[in-house]
């Protein structure tokens, strides 16, 4: 709302145009017409003097007035060249900028309202069930570590809300107790998320990493698997490796640079159990991991280094962090890589180092002194089919199924189908699956009525509205919620 | 002799000209012309100026033979015609040749003309019958002029087809248990071979599992939805809402009929799509589903009609045409 009067000098518009305005123009310069035209067309309302602004030096019809009929523009041309016109776009982004704004991860808004209800996870409220359906944020601690280790994706839609906040699902709870309960008895919980598009799998893995945060576990996140084996990072065979392995060092740094930076506490509190006189600077016994995780600076020692960690990780002693490892977009490790040997023989995944180290503790080969867990999605963007892991889960799930019901058939191998890849059958031999769906009524409504207080859902969340959403979501599927409510918003 | 009556001046005129066949011209005199000329033969009557035409073809000299009329010829009276004797006597072959039994036979359309004829004469015949009210007459689907014309072959008039049809929608009025058979029998031929209206609608019956099944239509798709009391949960092609339609809109139009009556949460429904694309089963479903819901609840038929679940969109594709790149599209201008 514009006041009608000038607030400053209590004059109306009007006059103000009249009294700011110059003496007339003509008196000063035949040739320009008077202003009084374009002053008097602008908007009524604002109380801005618009003399104050300087004179528009030439448009068309200030010339067409001074000059009569302005021939020039109205020539005929027909078989003249067009002018071409050198548009100034002011610079062109750098190489890789555009896909650093593609990919940037934006946490908060400014402009989103503040949710007053909102409360930050405590370390015990992931695994309690008198939280399931409420919507929590994540602390700001643990926001640095999650994104230290890419754990949030730019698909998702944190930049609309304020914080960053999850909803605790029932899974939520499932998977947390079942991770306590792995690390009190010093065991290890080997599971794969599963469940069809957008129903929030790295959603969960966030919602894992987040419980191992704030209960102080080291994880170790591999966010996007086909980095891994799409031969987009070097590769190099390990030596005295039988058959040959291949470390990937670029790769390798950069995880453990993220692993540094997410579990800096966490390693500054765990002490290395033996010398360590293959780094570039040899470690005593009784130092600090976080000590080898800072020794990461350049690509040559990086597997090195990572090794040292892991092992260290691994040394039984007394008083190690529980090991929380994942892996996003598994059906990328579980097939043929696209890497080459030396003799253009392609590279099992489970030839690269880095993946056999994922694939032996998620097929329980590995065991984690403090207990802890391995965790597998499975992405369905962009991702390879991998017909011997997809068996593999409708197995395991339908075996867990038959544990509540016994009359359900487990698929078996087709056998006239010559796909399959034992390697991958042997890891996935014993894993638990977590299949993902929708949400129910109760969790769709603490959701929708967060997106309303936090001004992103611009209706009434009654019954009807939760029961629209959900229906058209397919049945409660979170992404879809947000497809189907917030971003069609999005202009 | 003096004529006493009319009738008998009229046959006095009659043996005048049969005397004066000879001679007479060849066109009979009309009634009037003989009055008149009766008149001026008889003394009684003052002359006539306009009498003389008649009486010049008796002589060559008409001034002479006014003043003297001959006199050997003496006006008797032909015997009166007996016209009962002449009806009943039989008329045997006077014609060399057939004549039609109905006149129409010379007319442009005959059969039509005679069908017009006879529902022209029924309506005079049973114009006193009572009528009920046009609603609540059985709907019928009159013969258009267009039909009629392809089924008689003749040029039928749209003036007299629209005043034909007048008759026939009148009589068709006539009070059912007092419509005489001849009418029922000439309405006929005015019905259109297929009756649209006898085509009852089939109610949706709700089955022993309480499911209604309705089929919608649009474009090329065809969906078969089953509807059942429940939660808000929707299977296509066995396939989540959410996974058979990837566009929003299409989700939001294959829920419509439960969104625009806010039953979207106590229906499940589990539909088959065949046909077409997303939109068109999308939309198609949208009919289904609002059929379905009508069986359950058919009070909601004027909320669902003014959400747009009722009407089944005729539209299809427009066929190209010859000439054209594709329906409408014009070949593209090319210089020489």
């Amino acid at each position: 709302m514009s006041a009608p009067n000038c607030l400053r000098c209590l004059v109306r518009p009007s006059a103000a145009l009249r009294l700011s305005a110059p003496p007339p123009a003509s008196a000063l310069k035949p040739a320009t017409p008077p202003l009084t035209a374009a002053a008097s067309r602008r908007a009524p309302f604002s109380t801005t003097p618009a003399a104050a602004a300087a004179p528009k030096s030439s448009s068309q019809g200030q010339q067409a007035a001074a000059k009569g009929h302005v021939r020039k523009g109205k020539r005929l041309t027909l078989k003249g060249k067009k002018k071409q016109k050198s548009l100034d776009h002011g610079k062109s982004p750098l190489p890789g900028e555009r896909k650093a704004y593609r990919k940037r991860i934006t946490l908060s808004n400014d402009n989103a309202i503040k949710v007053p209800w909102l409360t930050d996870l405590a370390a015990p409220d992931l695994a309690d069930p008198a939280n399931v359906g409420k919507v929590l944020a994540l602390p700001p601690t643990t926001q640095d570590q999650l994104r230290a280790s890419e754990a949030f994706k730019p698909t998702q839609t944190w930049g609309m809300f304020r914080q960053p906040a999850v909803l605790v699902r029932k899974e939520t709870v499932d998977l947390t107790q079942r991770m306590q309960e792995a690390a009190a008895a010093r065991k290890v919980l080997r599971m794969v998320v599963t469940g069809n598009k957008v129903t929030g799998k790295s959603l969960m893995l966030l919602q894992a990493m987040t419980h191992a945060f704030l209960n102080e576990w080291v994880v170790i996140h591999l966010p996007e698997a086909q980095e891994l084996t799409t031969a987009v990072t070097e590769y190099a065979p390990l030596a005295d490796t039988s058959p040959v392995q291949y470390s990937q060092p670029v790769y390798a740094l950069k995880l453990l640079h993220a692993i540094r930076k997410a579990n800096a506490d966490v390693l500054a509190k765990t002490f290395t159990v033996s010398e360590h006189s293959e780094l570039p600077q040899s470690l005593p016994a009784g130092s600090p991991l976080l000590a080898i995780a800072n020794q990461a600076k350049e690509v040559d020692s990086a597997w090195v280094i990572f090794q040292a960690l892991w092992n260290e990780l691994m040394a039984p002693a007394p008083n190690r962090p529980p090991i929380l490892l994942s892996l996003d977009g598994l059906a990328h490790v579980m097939r043929v890589s696209d890497y080459r040997s030396p003799a253009f023989e392609p590279i099992h995944a489970f030839d690269l180092a880095l993946v056999r180290l994922f694939t032996d503790a998620l097929g329980g080969a590995v065991k984690f002194p403090a207990g802890g867990a391995v965790l597998g999605a499975t992405s369905r963007n962009n991702s390879p089919r991998s017909p011997s892991m997809e068996l593999a889960l409708a197995q395991r799930e339908a075996e867990q199924q038959q544990q509540q019901q016994p009359g359900v058939e487990v698929p078996q191998k087709d056998p006239f189908f010559r796909g399959y890849d034992e390697r991958v059958d042997a890891v996935l031999r014993s894993v638990q699956v977590l299949r993902l769906g929708g949400v129910d009524r109760r969790e769709a409504r603490a959701l929708l009525e967060y997106w309303a207080a936090s001004g992103m859902l611009r209706t009434v969340v009654d019954e009807k509205a939760v029961a629209e959403k959900w229906t058209l979501a397919g049945g409660g599927v979170l992404g879809e919620m947000e497809r189907a409510s917030l971003l069609t918003m999005r202009v | 002799m003096m004529p006493s009556s009319r009738r008998g001046l009229t046959s006095a005129v009659r043996g005048v000209c049969k005397a004066l066949d000879g001679t007479a011209s060849r066109r009979p005199p009309s009634l009037e012309q003989q009055l008149r000329s009766l008149r001026l033969s008889s003394p009684a009557l003052a002359p006539v100026p306009g009498s003389r035409r008649c009486l010049s073809t008796e002589s060559s000299d008409p001034a002479g033979s006014r003043q003297q009329p001959p006199p050997q010829l003496a006006i008797t009276a032909a015997a009166p015609v007996n016209l009962a004797s002449l009806a009943s006597r039989p008329r045997l072959a006077e014609h060399a040749r057939v004549l039609p039994a109905s006149a129409s036979y010379f007319s442009r359309t005959p059969v039509f003309n005679e069908h017009f004829l006879e529902v022209y004469k029924l309506s005079r015949t049973y114009a006193n019958l009572p009528v009920i009210p046009s609603a609540d007459a059985e709907r019928v689907a009159w013969k258009t002029l267009f039909d009629l014309r392809q089924t008689l072959g003749e040029p039928v008039k749209a003036t007299e087809y629209a005043q034909c049809l007048k008759l026939v929608k009148r009589l068709h009025l006539i009070h059912p248990d007092l419509k005489p058979p001849a009418v029922t029998d000439a309405l006929r031929y005015f019905k259109r071979d297929v009756q649209g209206f006898l085509n009852a609608p089939k109610p949706i019956a709700i089955d022993k599992f309480g499911r209604a099944l309705g089929v919608g239509r649009r474009k090329a798709s065809v969906a078969h939805a089953w509807v059942v009391e429940g939660d808000g949960q929707v299977l296509i092609n066995g396939k989540t809402l959410a996974d058979y339609f990837g566009r929003v809109h299409d989700r939001e139009s294959a829920v419509w009929a439960l969104h625009a009556t806010d039953r979207i949460d106590k229906y499940n429904v589990w539909a088959r799509v065949t046909g077409g694309g997303t939109t068109g089963q999308a939309e198609a479903l949208k009919l289904a589903v609002a059929k379905a819901l009508m069986a359950h609840e058919p009070a909601l038929k004027p909320a669902l009609r003014r959400a747009g679940c009722i009407t089944r969109d005729p539209r299809r594709v427009e066929r190209k045409k010859h000439g054209r790149v594709k329906a409408r599209k014009m070949p593209t201008w090319v210089k020489r």
